[in-house]
């Protein structure tokens, strides 16, 4: 009897409580002797869409390349999957701002030398192709095999990274301001592909980003980061809107605008308090 | 070839106006000293009648300089890319490099013909160190100045070994390291020239230097215009190669956005 009901709690466990997918403690992070991270602290759930926001000069991007453990903090511990990420890198794809591919390949080439490295060259090459090509078709980039990143735009880029992290495997992507550079219709389809992968595929993402409606169309929940150095984490809000979410439902209500605004809310008043300090701080030095 | 004239229609203008005061200066006047400086048409036929031996010659020059060139490339490349991705080993040797690599070639031309048995593979040797060091200190910085962005990516793709260094490495060190080759190449022509003044009996230095001994100056001014040509042609080559292997550096945008 004992047993059985050790059985359903378990169950009940595994129900209600998702998997940690990530789990940052108390990290601090500094550059050339300028503090750059103060005591982050953050958990992230298994297939949870987070978005770090906050303006240039918060860390945001910097916390980002420490999750993903291209760099190492100065003090606390990362762990992904439960594992801490000092020894080897989290298994997790990257999609940078704009330069994930390598110019010297086609776009095909660059999903299949990932692809290689994934797969432990088990497949022939005409396989490697054909699976890459696939990839590059989820993306509707099927008429794109053969391009150079050089030959494409910019939308057209990032959907062949977004191709490449997905064909990594891995169910954790990192998204470094994808779509800062691409123009608003790029910029929006881009965004429904990427919350379809997080949706459709079970897929964990945390996503970099300093626009306040990329943020909350895209979010479960928004970490707000406080004007840095050093970057402190103001906030973490949890996004109301149910998924899927219909854009243009959204951006014309009101609860959206009220969001909105108490998002920028909160990163103008942290903005303000810093140009306070600063303010004050001139003044004490022209009374010197 | 319309493109071409377009380019280099005030070049080839020049050249022609240079021609025809040559012709005229060396005809008409009494300027210049006939036997130093023979007229264009006196130099064509030394040209024709030379043909075969400076064919030879050329031959014979790039048996010593594409052997010593083709291991200036294994060498430097392969060296350089060992050397810039090991930090440590690196920052060990570098003083040595930074010691030898200055030193003119030309410096080992004692021991290079007391230790090497044939004249070919002194001139060789002298060759080889002449082209080793830009080709080698070029790759070296190649790797050094290789984007970060581009390690990130290798390293979240998990790049190892064979296809780190040929997919990345090797790539994206690539502008560097053909710069390195052009320096090279053009400082073989100038130490071929001088390693065949000492002991060849054949080649394209060795051919103006055998018709001076004799002050036969249309062989030597036939000769001087051959190895002019046979120099611009290797460059154009080598130019053409360089953009072959560096073209997406210079890619353009085709093709719908999005």
């Amino acid at each position: 009897m004992t047993k059985v009901l050790e059985r359903a709690s378990q169950l009940d466990v595994k129900k209600n409580n998702v998997q940690n997918k990530i789990e940052a403690k108390s990290i601090f992070f500094d550059y050339d002797g300028l503090e750059i991270l103060q005591d982050i602290n953050l958990t992230i759930k298994e297939g949870e869409f987070i978005v770090l926001m906050g303006p240039s000069g918060s860390g945001k991007s910097t916390l980002l390349r420490l999750l993903t453990g291209l760099t190492q903090p100065k003090e606390g511990e990362i762990f992904v999957n439960h594992q801490s990420i000092t020894q080897s890198l989290p298994d997790s794809s990257v999609v940078f701002q704009d330069y994930s591919l390598f110019p010297w390949l086609t776009a095909e080439e660059n999903i299949m030398l990932a692809l290689k490295q994934r797969l432990n060259k088990s497949k022939t090459k005409k396989e490697l192709e054909q699976l890459a090509h696939n990839y590059l078709e989820l993306v509707q980039l099927g008429h794109a095999f053969k391009k150079y990143p050089g030959e494409m735009s910019g939308g057209m880029r990032q959907r062949a990274a977004i191709a490449r992290a997905l064909s990594l495997g891995s169910d954790l992507m990192f998204m470094d301001e994808p779509f800062g550079a691409l123009d608003p219709v790029t910029r929006i389809r881009l965004q429904d592909l990427v919350l379809r992968v997080n949706q459709d595929q079970q897929r964990t993402i945390v996503f970099v980003t300093h626009d306040a409606e990329e943020a909350i169309f895209l979010a479960d929940r928004i970490v707000m980061f406080t004007p840095g150095p050093p970057g402190r984490i103001a906030e973490i809000i949890d996004v109301p809107f149910p998924k899927p979410r219909n854009r243009k439902k959204l951006i014309e209500s009101l609860e959206f605008i009220q969001f909105r605004n108490y998002i920028l809310g909160i990163m103008n008043k942290e903005i303000f308090e810093k140009l306070n300090q600063q303010n004050e701080l001139l003044l004490n030095g022209n009374g010197i | 070839m319309k493109k071409f004239l377009q380019l280099y229609i005030y070049t080839t203008l020049i050249a022609i106006g240079l021609l025809a005061l040559w012709v005229f200066i060396t005809n008409f006047t009494e300027l210049l000293n006939p036997i130093i400086f023979p007229s264009p048409e006196i130099v064509a036929l030394a040209f024709i009648e030379a043909i075969t031996e400076l064919f030879q010659g050329f031959l014979s020059s790039m048996g010593l300089l594409i052997p010593a060139f083709a291991l200036s490339l294994i060498l430097g490349i392969g060296g350089g890319l060992y050397f810039g991705m090991n930090q440590r080993i690196r920052e060990i040797l570098s003083p040595f490099f930074q010691t030898f690599s200055p030193l003119p070639p030309t410096l080992f031309i004692p021991y290079a013909i007391a230790l090497l048995p044939t004249f070919e593979l002194a001139s060789i040797f002298i060759l080889f160190i002449a082209t080793f060091w830009p080709i080698f200190l070029g790759t070296i910085e190649g790797v050094l100045l290789i984007d970060q962005h581009y390690w990130d990516n290798a390293k979240t793709l998990r790049l190892k070994g064979k296809d780190l260094i040929l997919k990345m490495v090797l790539p994206a060190s690539s502008p560097l390291i053909l710069s390195g080759t052009g320096m090279s190449l053009g400082l073989s022509f100038i130490v071929l020239m001088m390693a065949e003044m000492f002991g060849a009996n054949s080649g394209m230095g060795h051919f103006v230097q055998y018709y001076t001994d004799f002050t036969q100056y249309d062989f030597v001014l036939a000769g001087l215009i051959f190895n002019s040509i046979v120099i611009l042609l290797i460059m154009v080559i080598y130019e053409k190669i360089k953009k072959r292997v560096l073209f997406w550096t210079n890619l353009k945008k085709t093709g719908s956005s999005i």
